[in-house]
């Protein structure tokens, strides 16, 4: 470890805020990630945005002492876009839950993806309402007995990976908190990607998830490079994202799903042609009396 | 003062809206005013649809009331349009597409539009240009002023549309037995034609705003056309998957630095509520404009209403403070959405813009805008480093806390949409409840609030304004029916009654004081376009006076300063008996 005096202000990127989560959560080692991510991508703190919606993974931009946004339940993709429309020079990073992203927030995950913002999107995937003491969320089993399905829940999980790929995400990834080195290197290579980023993180909760535990994942998860997939293949990628589902969740892939170069919104957008929005000139007389002419 | 209403009508698809235009951008450059409104459904080919100019040589309130002049492009005009024309109205028709039933006592002009079109380009289209150039000779206004507009709209396009359009207004001007009917004095002014929701979108771009987010609805669609228009001049529009990434995207683009705006009608506005409030939480500066249409709902998607102010004013959970304010006539919208950016920028909290469809989409003349590129006030900005953990939610006794753009070395923070301390830090985690953190919760939560009072103490804004301070009597209104309800106050004077106006832009904070000891002790009637008199309501709550007397119209139309008028004399007569 460096020492902490030895570190320039702009890299230092704790804030000293303990995170709320419960001993052991799973959001522990995605924070983990991300603080290893920006340390070696030597981000200027000043110039990174986190973004969050509601829930216990969205308090993530708080341990953290870079600019954040923590907005509504739902809306971080929303508010994440317009930060980046406004300066696409900023680095901007969204943080949430399932519930957030798959569940209030899905409508927002697909108009993302189609448009390839220039985004690092980290879900952080327990299959369960935490904050509100363990509901069934949008990703659980079929099956699961929650507080809210005592009889065992009886709706299809959303398939995140699938759905990312299908609507145009550039760069569709899954991590597993129990392996935050491994996490972390997705995460590096998600902000490094032109456009919009997907990373699902497999986040046990460990109080109302009894079910998908950290052992539960580790039985099953297996690293996609470790058997020579081609992410470059939307095919492929498509038939790993329904690996779980074909597997009956006996084998559950993380690593790079699928990678692809395409334009970002932010870099075709006619008006960011001259730059950062906010740092174009301010609009001027002249330009305004040629305006009003057209009313004429 | 002279005024002519005009009135084309047909179906839709057949051209009424831009001929309308076209006859307003003529006039107006003529050196004459015009006022103009369309009336429409939802319904893309077919339907009934007219376009009302009123065209007068001083300035106009309103777009009149029955027509002077009907030009009926098919049989369902006359049949519609028959009981709207004023006393020998001088009807304009194409004598092979329509029989003029029932217009014995009116002037009738039979022009073979469609035939002679025909013949000028094989575009039917073109019988509207050639009606156009008979009313152009019923208003005396010169026919070389058609041709000069015509060559600045369409030189670009090549071709014969020029001159086709040219030669078709001629037939119709030059049309065998058409003489001048009405005397309009040309002051010789050239004068901008635009709509209000074109000028609330100038007026930002003179504020600086750089971000605009809409999902397409009527009637504010307006404004997301002009920016989308203008993404090569500074600006950048973003069309969204719904309401509620527009206003996220807005609070997103405003945190980053930019003057950001996003704009609907009262249903997208229902799904922007929650980020209102989250702007307020978070002391964004956002710009959002609701264009009111009437009714719940879907309600009457193409017609207008005023019933959303309370809406507007008490959306969202928790309290927060915030601007409302309603512009009173298309050239107002512009100073308005200018101020508006201000105003968010220094109170750190969002501005609503309540339009309506009248507002929206009705044009009118305009002199001259004053463009003051000095007046941009960004508020509270700090740009150098903080001295450890930067404070954006600082106590202060304005309320207002210096803020920071994401790009600022040593200013960061996080933003908390749950209840915070001056860091930015949550309250409602592991502290609710606690004693500090009641302490915080009453600490912040005043310092938000204050900021009325600052608004209050700094803006001379927060009145209503008054016409005529010495008349005995006083009609009360609010945003766009305001000239309608000048006219109507015109009217009654004419009748010998003496009548002022008071009406009000800003609605909200409003200076209570100042509103109570304009209004009290005064004859007031109130009027309104919704059915539960909202505007008294306000005045009811801020000042303690009520007002029994209302004039209030909610089936779509605006309210005409004729039906003002007669009413408000029947309630002064009902009063004396």
């Amino acid at each position: 470890m460096q020492d902490a005096k030895s570190v320039p202000r702009q890299y230092t990127y704790t804030s000293g805020v303990k995170p709320i989560w419960c001993p052991a959560c799973g959001d522990f080692g995605v924070n983990a990630a991300i603080l290893k991510a920006m340390n070696e991508l030597k981000i200027e703190r000043h110039n990174m945005v986190m973004v969050s919606g509601i829930g216990c993974s969205s308090a993530m931009p708080h341990p953290f002492s870079t600019y954040g946004i923590h907005g509504l339940h739902g809306r971080i993709l929303p508010i994440a876009t317009g930060v980046k429309l406004a300066n696409d020079k900023l680095t901007v990073i969204a943080t949430g839950g399932d519930g957030d992203g798959y569940g209030i927030g899905v409508g927002h995950l697909v108009h993302a993806s189609r448009r390839n913002i220039d985004l690092t999107y980290i879900v952080m995937d327990n299959e369960t309402y935490g904050l509100t003491t363990g509901q069934t969320s949008p990703t659980a089993m079929l099956g699961r007995k929650t507080k809210s399905t005592p009889f065992g829940n009886i709706e299809n999980p959303v398939n995140p990976m699938a759905l990312a790929l299908s609507t145009g995400a550039t760069y569709v990834a899954r991590g597993f908190s129990g392996d935050p080195v491994h996490l972390s290197e997705l995460i590096k290579n998600g902000i490094q990607h032109k456009g919009f980023s997907i990373i699902d993180v497999f986040s046990p909760c460990v109080t109302f998830n009894t079910v998908n535990t950290y052992d539960w994942f580790r039985q099953r998860v297996y690293k996609l490079e470790s058997e020579g997939h081609d992410y470059t293949d939307i095919g492929k990628a498509m038939s790993k994202a329904l690996e779980d589902v074909v597997s009956d969740y006996a084998k559950l892939p993380i690593g790079l799903f699928y990678k692809t170069d395409r334009q970002t919104y932010d870099s075709m957008d006619i008006a960011l042609k001259n730059g950062p929005l906010v740092k174009q000139p301010a609009h001027t007389e002249a330009d305004m009396l040629s305006l009003l002419e057209e009313n004429r | 003062m002279t005024s002519v209403t005009v009135r084309i009508a047909g179906a839709n698809g057949d051209g009424i809206e831009s001929s309308g235009a076209l006859l307003m951008k003529v006039a107006a450059k003529s050196g004459l005013h015009v006022f103009g409104y369309r009336g429409y459904q939802s319904i893309i080919r077919g339907g009934h649809v007219w376009y009302q100019v009123r065209i007068g040589d001083a300035a106009l309130n309103t777009h009149g009331d029955t027509a002077d002049v009907l030009i009926a492009l098919n049989q369902d005009a006359i049949a519609n349009q028959k009981s709207r024309l004023s006393n020998n109205a001088i009807v304009i028709y194409d004598p092979t597409k329509v029989k003029p039933d029932g217009l014995q006592n009116n002037k009738l002009i039979a022009i073979p539009l469609l035939d002679t079109a025909i013949k000028i380009s094989g575009d039917p289209i073109m019988r509207n240009v050639i009606a156009i150039g008979a009313v152009l000779k019923l208003l005396g206004i010169d026919i070389s002023v058609f041709d000069k507009v015509i060559e600045g709209m369409f030189s670009r396009k090549g071709g014969s549309v020029v001159a086709d359009n040219i030669k078709a207004a001629s037939m119709g001007y030059s049309f065998g037995g058409l003489s001048t009917a009405y005397s309009l004095k040309s002051d010789g002014i050239s004068r901008y034609v635009l709509d209000g929701n074109t000028a609330l979108a100038l007026g930002s771009y003179s504020g600086d705003c750089k971000f605009y987010a809409a999902y397409p609805m009527t009637p504010a669609s307006g404004i997301l056309h002009w920016f989308a228009a203008h993404e090569n001049k500074g600006v950048l529009y973003k069309q969204t998957e719904d309401e509620i990434a527009a206003v996220n995207m807005t609070i997103g683009a405003a945190s980053a630095g930019v003057r950001a705006m996003c704009g609907t009608s009262g249903g997208g506005f229902s799904l922007m509520v929650e980020g209102l409030g989250l702007a307020g939480m978070l002391e964004v500066p956002i710009v959002i404009v609701e264009s009111q249409r009437t009714g719940p709902s879907t309600g009457l998607p193409t017609k207008t209403e005023q019933a959303d102010l309370l809406f507007v004013m008490h959306a969202s959970q928790g309290e927060f403070p915030r601007i409302v304010v309603a512009p009173r006539s298309v050239e107002e919208s512009f100073y308005i959405a200018k101020e508006a950016f201000n105003l968010a920028e220094r109170y750190q909290c969002p501005v609503l813009i309540l339009m309506d469809l009248l507002l929206s989409e009705h044009a009118e003349s305009v002199n001259n805008f004053n463009l003051d590129f000095a007046g941009i006030d960004r508020g509270k900005i700090s740009e150098t480093p903080a001295e450890g953990r930067f404070k954006r939610y600082l106590l202060t006794d304005d309320g207002i806390s210096p803020r920071s753009i994401p790009g600022t070395a040593g200013r960061e923070f996080i933003a908390g949409s749950d209840e915070h301390d001056e860091y930015g830090d949550l309250l409602s985690d592991a502290f609710a409840g606690l004693d500090s953190s009641l302490e915080m919760r009453r600490k912040m939560h005043s310092k938000r609030m204050r900021k009325i009072e600052t608004m209050l103490k700094s803006e001379p804004l927060f009145v209503p304004q008054i016409e005529h301070d010495d008349a005995k009597h006083f009609l009360v209104t609010f945003g766009s029916s305001t000239g309608a309800v000048r006219e109507a106050a015109e009217i009654l004077k004419q009748k010998g009654l003496d009548f002022g106006l008071i009406s009000f832009n800003y609605l909200m904070p409003l200076d209570s004081e100042r509103t109570k000891a304009l209004l009290s002790g005064k004859s007031l009637i109130d009027v309104e376009c919704n059915y539960t008199a909202q505007l008294v309501h306000v005045i009811k709550a801020t000042t303690g006076i009520d007002i029994e007397r209302r004039i209030l119209r909610y089936d779509g139309e605006a309210i005409t300063s004729s039906e003002i008028a007669e009413k408000a004399l029947f309630m002064l007569n009902s009063h004396k008996a």
